[in-house]
């Protein structure tokens, strides 16, 4: 709030993540396929097999102009993206790191320098020369892969640096082993997929070879990464770990997701590159590529995922506000500390826009993905601004509201204006449905009946719908964490009258309360309800 | 005077004394302007001699357009990877300018990463059909070319933007989704032009050092591109006077006085009017002579100083605009020498891998034009 908020359509989050999706996916195969060039160059070499060496030419000359171009500029891209979504994050990394950059930046610009020349010095340099050159390239390339791995592992585990502030431990820090086994294991992966993109023609001798050898690759890779990531589990902080219970639907598309695509790709070059190269086609290939990028693309979503609410662990939210700042802005108010506001009248709607752009804005959009529209279906103001209070404790993985009561009612007004206001006729057969929706809106965000997000089950078991409603007007004192209850007296009603129902519903699995990955308490209650107490 | 709505320093300190920040900010900010004024004057080079060799068929301008094409993604390769260390030492000290302004052109700035690609890969194309002279590489390389002057005016457009914090509230609340650029600023069009035509200046000076080694391998071509050369050079220097100047009687009257009047500032530029002017005479002096080598070499070493005194007096100005705001010298400082230590030992290092490839890659040409 300290910047303008650049105002998007849609989440700035969603932006920083389709540019690193993309990048990661060049990015690793930059430096894996660098190594895989190298070794096919001098295994062709060694097995005087011209067809693989032409092999080796052709793919250099694809693997320069995606790496060096888009690989390259797409990872400039990030720069501009995180510099324009979060400057605040940004801002801290580089004062933080700066020189880890600087020493990035020294292999980058030797791994430029190489494969542009290992890919113009095929025909102009002796064997040993051009191999040494695409050592000198590979080195390089996981090099800065190396430092920048440093970097992204310290935003999710600071590790001792939150105590020592020291650059090493910041580094090294809890994760920063793991991932980089993890992301090597990956680069080897991609090496093997991408070595199809420029497979020798149908009749050519080195087809069936070069079929075989990048299956190696992708299954060496595939090998690797399970442990990676395991190890990569063990080291996560206990509120990451929370997100993988399954209450969050995004998270549990994300893992299937990975698992899936990866297999496949690991399915398809076992296939048609061990088994049956002879078969290997062009769609085969094209699948394998998109399995690639449907897998990178899952474990950067989860990566980011997990480090919600932050950008920096402990320092800097996903919403680009300081932790430190959090409390002033709670007492002062967004109109006397944010430095950019289109208005400055605090009554108005686009005051409460202003708001929710700067609080809500890098995951959030009013529609689309993400929206808020249907996420606020059923909102009053008054519920709206009461909520607000408590939006780090909804589904979800929400930083404090930073601001005062009368951002608060800014937002409640802003978000209630998102949809119209309900008026139901309630009757017999409806009261159900409506009973849900008015759940939904009012209690959902935070609880499940049967669930295993706060569950109310034990609550209401036995209860009817009049004695459930009964409990409503003591709910905003039972915890200090919950809205006052407001709404109109038939949707009360109703909502009585579907707790009950639902929490007298014979279970279809009775089961014990499933522990978490923590191992203790029943549900995502046990996350602690402020993250920056937990460093790990 | 209301206070101006300036986002607050990074309450950590910074990692290093101000002085390395700004050595190495200039430094490599000088070496990305060359790099960038060889992709884009480079380009303007190409582009001329490409379509005058295919319409006159003339067999120097000819060659001259494919020389350039291979040398065109090369140029831009360094002008990206040196512009991303500018761009990371510029953040250290002015990061809360920096960022307020590239967020109020945020649409226009993101769109410099795509417009970047496309001009890559036509550089690429360009390098792969200028030979056989068909079909649309010229139209290509327009493109380009063009594409790189829009990213100029954008980056000019952010460079004098984040200077003058008095526009950044009113232009926020006009355009807060950063579809925004920095029109109504008088530096903007002077210092475009400043820019672009120095541009040509610079890499025609590369040109004319370039020429006179060709020379030893093929008199008539390398003489021919040392005095087309030199006469462009020759032209585009004075035309860079002109544009100087109206650059700074743009800039409010106070500003441009406490810089010529501050030392450092007004000796940085008097020298820099010594070493161009030096560097036009030898310049024009050598493309004349029998023997050129010496004046050229001499000249295109002024022209590189220039090069560089014209960075630090931009970064002066820069100061003399922000003195009000920016306080350089009380941010807090927490030195990580050890890493200071580490980084400058793989610089050194990089330098000398690089040299190693490229020395590899010479004795490959020799021994491969012998054989
Ligand atoms: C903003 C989030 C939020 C909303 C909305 C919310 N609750 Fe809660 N609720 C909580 C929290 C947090 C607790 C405390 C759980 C604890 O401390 O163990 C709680 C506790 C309860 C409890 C006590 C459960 C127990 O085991 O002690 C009941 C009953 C309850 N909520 C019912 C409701 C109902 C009914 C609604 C909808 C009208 C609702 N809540 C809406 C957050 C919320
Ligand atoms: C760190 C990113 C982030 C920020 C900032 C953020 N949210 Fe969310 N929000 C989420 C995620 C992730 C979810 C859960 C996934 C989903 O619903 O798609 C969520 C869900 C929600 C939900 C639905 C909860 C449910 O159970 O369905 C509401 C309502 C919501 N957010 C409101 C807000 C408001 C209001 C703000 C600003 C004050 C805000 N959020 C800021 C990430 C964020």
């Amino acid at each position: 709030m300290n910047y303008p908020h650049w105002q998007l359509a849609f989440p700035g989050g969603l932006l920083i993540g389709v540019v690193a999706i993309l990048h990661v996916f060049v990015s690793h195969f930059a430096v894996g396929g660098g190594f895989f060039l190298v070794t096919t160059e001098s295994k062709a070499r060694r097995e005087n097999d011209a067809s693989l060496l032409a092999y080796c030419k052709r793919h250099s000359k694809f693997f320069a102009l995606l790496t060096l171009v888009f690989g390259a500029i797409s990872g400039v891209g990030i720069w501009f993206t995180i510099g324009l979504v979060s400057p605040e994050a940004t801002s801290m990394l580089i004062h933080a790191f700066v020189w880890a950059w600087a020493m990035e930046w020294v292999f980058f610009f030797v791994e430029i320098a190489a494969a542009i020349i290992y890919a113009k010095t095929w025909e102009t340099m002796d064997a040993s020369s051009h191999m040494i050159i695409g050592w000198i390239y590979f080195v390089a390339a996981w090099m800065s892969l190396f430092i920048i791995n440093g970097i992204l592992t310290f935003m999710l585990t600071p590790g001792r640096w939150a105590t020592t502030q020291n650059f090493w431990d910041g580094m090294f820090n809890p994760t920063f082993w793991p991932s980089l086994v993890a992301r090597s294991a990956v680069c080897f992966l991609l090496a093997g997929i991408f070595g199809y993109v420029t497979l020798p023609r149908l009749g050519d001798a080195a087809r069936e070879k070069v079929a075989r050898w990048s299956a190696l690759w992708t299954v060496g890779g595939a090998v690797v990464l399970p442990i990676g990531l395991y190890w990569y589990l063990a080291k996560l902080p206990l509120f990451s770990h929370l997100y993988l219970n399954g209450s969050l639907i995004g998270v549990t598309h994300a893992v299937r997701g990975g698992l899936g695509f990866t297999a496949l790709a690991v399915l398809l070059a076992v296939v048609f590159g061990l088994a049956k190269p002879r078969w290997i086609n062009t769609p085969v290939v094209v699948v394998m590529v998109v399995c690639g990028l449907g897998s990178i693309g899952a474990g950067e979503y989860l990566r980011e995922f997990l480090r919600k609410p932050w950008v920096v662990n402990s320092v800097v939210y996903a919403n680009d506000v300081r932790a430190a700042e959090v409390e002033s802005w709670q007492q002062k108010g967004i109109a006397r500390t944010a430095n950019f506001l289109t208005t400055d009248n605090t009554a108005s709607l686009e005051y409460g826009r202003n708001v929710f752009q700067l609080q809500c804005g890098s995951c959030h959009a009013a529609t689309g993905y993400r929206g808020m529209k249907s996420r606020v279906d059923g909102w009053d103001a008054a519920f709206a601004a009461d909520i607000l209070q408590h939006i780090h404790v909804l589904r979800g993985t929400m930083p404090p509201f930073a601001g005062d009561e009368t951002d608060r009612k800014a937002l409640g007004k802003y978000l209630a204006s998102l949809n119209d206001e309900w008026h139901f006729t309630i009757t017999g057969a409806n009261r159900l449905e409506i009973g849900k929706k008015v759940f939904d809106a009012r209690c959902g965000h935070c609880h499940t009946v049967n669930g295993n997000f706060r569950p109310l089950r034990g609550t209401f078991e036995n209860a009817t719908g009049p004695q459930v409603q009964d409990v409503f007007p003591a709910l905003g004192s039972m915890s200090s964490n919950m809205p006052d209850f407001n709404a109109p007296a038939d949707q009360a009603e109703a909502l009585g009258f579907y707790i009950a129902h639902e929490a007298n519903l014979p279970l279809a699995h009775p089961r014990a309360p499933e522990a978490p990955p923590t191992g203790v308490g029943h549900s995502q209650l046990q996350r602690p309800l402020n993250p920056r107490e937990e460093v790990r | 005077m209301q206070t101006l709505p300036i986002p607050h320093v990074d309450p950590m300190p910074l990692p290093g004394p101000v002085w390395l920040f700004v050595a190495l900010l200039l430094v490599v900010f000088t070496l990305h302007v060359a790099a960038m004024n060889s992709a884009l004057g480079g380009g303007l080079w190409a582009l001329w001699n490409y379509l005058r060799g295919r319409h006159s068929n003339h067999p120097y301008s000819r060659r001259l357009a494919n020389e350039l094409s291979q040398m065109l993604p090369v140029f831009l390769a360094f002008t990206v990877t040196l512009g991303v260390a500018a761009l990371l030492f510029v953040q250290v000290l002015f990061g809360n300018f920096l960022y307020t302004s590239s967020i109020l052109i945020g649409s226009f700035w993101l769109l410099v990463i795509p417009l970047v690609m496309v001009a890559y890969y036509g550089y690429y194309y360009f390098s792969y059909t200028a030979e056989k002279g068909k079909g649309i590489a010229g139209c290509v390389l327009s493109v380009s070319v063009l594409v790189l002057l829009v990213i100029a005016f954008i980056f000019v457009n952010n460079m004098t933007l984040m200077v003058r914090p008095d526009r950044w509230l009113a232009m926020y609340r006009a355009h807060a989704n950063g579809w925004d650029l920095n029109l109504g600023d008088y530096q903007l069009v002077p210092r475009y032009l400043h820019i672009v035509n120095g541009s040509v200046a610079v890499f025609s000076a590369i040109l004319a050092h370039l020429g006179m080694r060709k020379m030893k391998s093929d008199e008539g071509y390398g003489r021919w591109l040392v005095q087309r050369a030199a006469l462009v050079f020759a032209g585009s220097t004075g035309l860079q006077f002109v544009f100087g100047m109206w650059l700074l009687m743009a800039i409010p009257r106070q500003i441009a006085m406490s810089l010529l009047r501050d030392p450092l500032a007004g000796s940085v530029f008097g020298l820099a009017l010594i070493t161009v002017i030096a560097g036009l005479l030898l310049i024009l002096l050598g493309s004349l002579s029998e023997k050129p080598s010496a004046l050229v070499n001499a000249g295109f070493g002024c022209v590189l100083a220039t090069l560089f005194l014209m960075v630090c007096l931009r970064y002066l100005l820069r100061l003399a605009y922000l003195k009000p705001y920016a306080h350089l010298d009380a941010l807090a400082m927490r030195p990580q020498w050890g890493v200071i230590a580490l980084f400058l030992v793989l610089f050194v290092g990089g330098l000398a891998t690089v040299g190693y490839m490229l020395w590899l890659v010479a004795r490959g040409r020799k021994a491969s034009a012998a054989s």
